[in-house]
């Protein structure tokens, strides 16, 4: 039987009993010429990315772009399994996954020629990404506290670290069950303390002394709560996040960059190797400064275009990237399990 | 005082239990941009955003049509493995029964990772019909399992006195068989439902732009965004996991269908 493998018939049968069964929404996709899909996380994070690059980017080009919600570590999957012909065009990517990614042979280079807005993005977020994709936007990791209970707040982590201490306040700081705990507490406050990636003992040294007067968050919306419902009065969370849940109503909340510099969390942007090459001109809308300024303004957070101009209500708010500090993700994925064991022994929550 | 502490036990056990639903379900209903509790005051706002965001409704859509097709499908193939299980003995269907049953045993996680591979390697890749199918691997032990029980507890005298009456195969099961599992079918398909339409960690490695359910855009949308619409989206789902179990109360009887499961 000529041309009828086991594998032909399961492609057969499994897509002829799809289309029988539901329509196939998910089939039609592919027959369209000039669509690029794209991806972005929920709420105004993806209405934002509609506004401000899938609009411009569909003018420009005339050509149509899908976005796809979902998370990085689902993306990255997607594209792994299947490579050679990716789902998707264009990844949003956590820092980390997005050197897994192209340490794996992933994602294709950036360079200016493909990408001319790229030479408005400093070079330090392209390397961070071992060239083969850039950073977007970036928050803060800091000082996050109640101004009508902490009247004088710290200015620096080792400051932070003394006053919880001495029970002066109680701190709400991540748990190690969110993802980004490692960069933005461990690794943040091991450097602020005198550590490394290579050398977290001062971390764990300012967890034990500050052990009687700490809450632990697993979620943003715990932090809020713990310092909406006075368990805690400061802690460690993002600038961005910090003045979204001000400008939603919380007048009360404010954020510190610590003079040691906050650590600097930021979102990466790749394209998979065979992506469509459309992918390149959607890129360049989401590196253009006015687009980026546009972002910024809704999202809260700083954009990485050098051309972009805040808004009077933003600038403010926005730290420079040059005065955070920027966490080595390389190392801190080498080191991040050891951490996690530790963690779990000494602090276990 | 036993009966006493009896009762106290049994209320905080069940106040343990329900507190952090009804705290969400509170929420749901809050004035305040925020997820906060207590709540500084009362509306159906956050109801209203999820008419008002296109995705939660289309993902919801997705959601019960892939909960749907897989508790269908389940079915269809579930039942007769059931029947065949139940009275068959080959020494082989034991190690049939535990392949049928895996999928319970194993993290869905890897089953979701595992079925993205193998779908895409067999070319239907990221689409909805490798969705449903998925779904259908994670759904059908429930229905086995449910329908295996009651269909053991039945004496084989009323297919064979149907037999002996001069009914045949197909006349026996749509006749006397299918009444008699029919709590079994209904027990399984509403765990079946339940486990499809709450399924994050399956649904999450199939997501894309058409075949994004409910549990993959709630996850994706708290990513970023903290206001109580996830709480609203929560209630919803309680409410319609309330109103299933109602439903198979009026029709089958819960007390039926629990002594299947």
């Amino acid at each position: 039987m000529k041309g009828l493998n086991r594998r032909r018939f399961l492609q057969t049968g499994a897509a002829g009993a799809g289309l029988a069964l539901t329509g196939a929404p998910g089939l039609l996709r592919a027959a369209e010429p000039k669509v690029l899909n794209v991806t972005a996380y929920g709420g105004v994070w993806e209405t934002s990315i509609r506004d401000c690059f899938v609009a411009p980017f569909e003018a420009r080009t005339g050509a149509k772009a899908t976005v796809s919600l979902g998370a990085p570590a689902q993306w990255l999957a997607q594209v792994e399994a299947s490579p050679e012909k990716p789902p998707l065009d264009v990844l949003i990517m956590s820092p980390d996954l997005a050197i897994t990614a192209a340490q794996a042979g992933l994602m294709q280079d950036l360079t200016v020629d493909k990408v001319p807005n790229l030479a408005h993005i400093p070079q330090e977020f392209t390397d961070a990404c071992l060239g083969k994709g850039t950073y977007l936007d970036y928050g803060v990791a800091g000082i996050t506290y109640n101004k009508n209970t902490v009247p004088n707040p710290p200015k620096s982590l080792a400051e932070f670290v003394e006053r919880v201490s001495a029970g002066e306040f109680v701190a709400s700081v991540p748990s190690i069950s969110y993802a980004i705990t490692p960069i933005m507490l461990i690794w943040m406050l091991a450097k602020a303390l005198g550590g490394s990636a290579e050398d977290v003992e001062p971390f764990f040294a300012a967890m034990k002394k500050m052990k009687n007067n700490l809450v632990f968050w697993a979620g943003p919306n715990d932090f809020f709560n713990h310092l909406a419902s006075g368990e805690a009065d400061i802690g460690i969370y993002f600038d961005g996040r910090t003045w979204n849940h001000h400008d939603e109503g919380a007048d009360w909340i404010d954020f510190i960059n610590p003079t040691e510099g906050g650590a600097l969390t930021a979102v990466a942007v790749q394209i998979p190797k065979n992506a469509n090459p459309l992918a390149f001109d959607y890129m360049n809308e989401m590196l253009d400064a006015e687009n980026q300024a546009r972002f910024a303004e809704i999202m809260n957070y700083a954009v990485t275009n050098t051309e972009v101009v805040y808004s009077d209500k933003l600038k403010p708010r926005i730290t420079p990237w040059q005065q955070t500090a920027f966490p080595p993700y390389e190392a801190i994925g080498k080191a991040r399990n050891g951490w996690v064991d530790r963690w779990n022994r000494e602090i276990g929550r | 005082m036993a009966w006493l502490a009896l009762t106290v036990f049994v209320i905080a056990f069940f106040g343990f239990i329900l507190a952090p639903i009804l705290v969400v379900v509170v929420i749901s209903f809050t004035s305040a941009g925020y997820a906060a509790f207590p709540v500084p005051g009362w509306s159906l706002r956050w109801f209203w955003r999820i008419w008002d965001y296109a995705p939660f409704l289309d993902a919801m859509r997705t959601s019960v049509l892939v909960a749907v097709l897989a508790t269908v499908l389940s079915c269809l193939l579930a039942v007769p493995a059931a029947l065949w299980l139940a009275r068959t003995r080959k020494g082989w269907a034991n190690a049939v029964s535990t392949f049928l049953l895996s999928p319970l045993s194993m993290p869905m996680i890897v089953i979701g990772f595992s079925s993205l591979f193998f779908m895409t390697a067999v070319g239907i890749g990221i689409s909805f019909p490798a969705l449903v199918i998925t779904h259908t691997v994670v759904c059908l032990p429930y229905v086995l399992r449910t329908v295996t029980a009651v269909y053991r507890s039945l004496p084989p005298a009323f297919e064979e006195a149907a037999a002996i009456l001069g009914a045949g195969p197909l006349r026996t099961f749509r006749e006397v068989t299918l009444p008699l599992i029919r709590p079994g079918i209904a027990a399984g398909a509403l765990f079946s439902f339940l486990t499809s339409f709450d399924n994050l960690p399956v649904s999450f490695f199939f997501g894309s732009a058409q075949t994004n359910t409910l549990p993959v855009v709630m996850l994706s949308y708290i990513e970023n965004q903290f206001d109580p619409s996830i709480a609203a989206l929560s209630t919803l789902q309680l409410g319609l996991a309330l109103i299933c179990l109602l439903v198979a109360d009026r029709v089958y009887g819960i007390r039926k269908m629990t002594v299947a499961a």
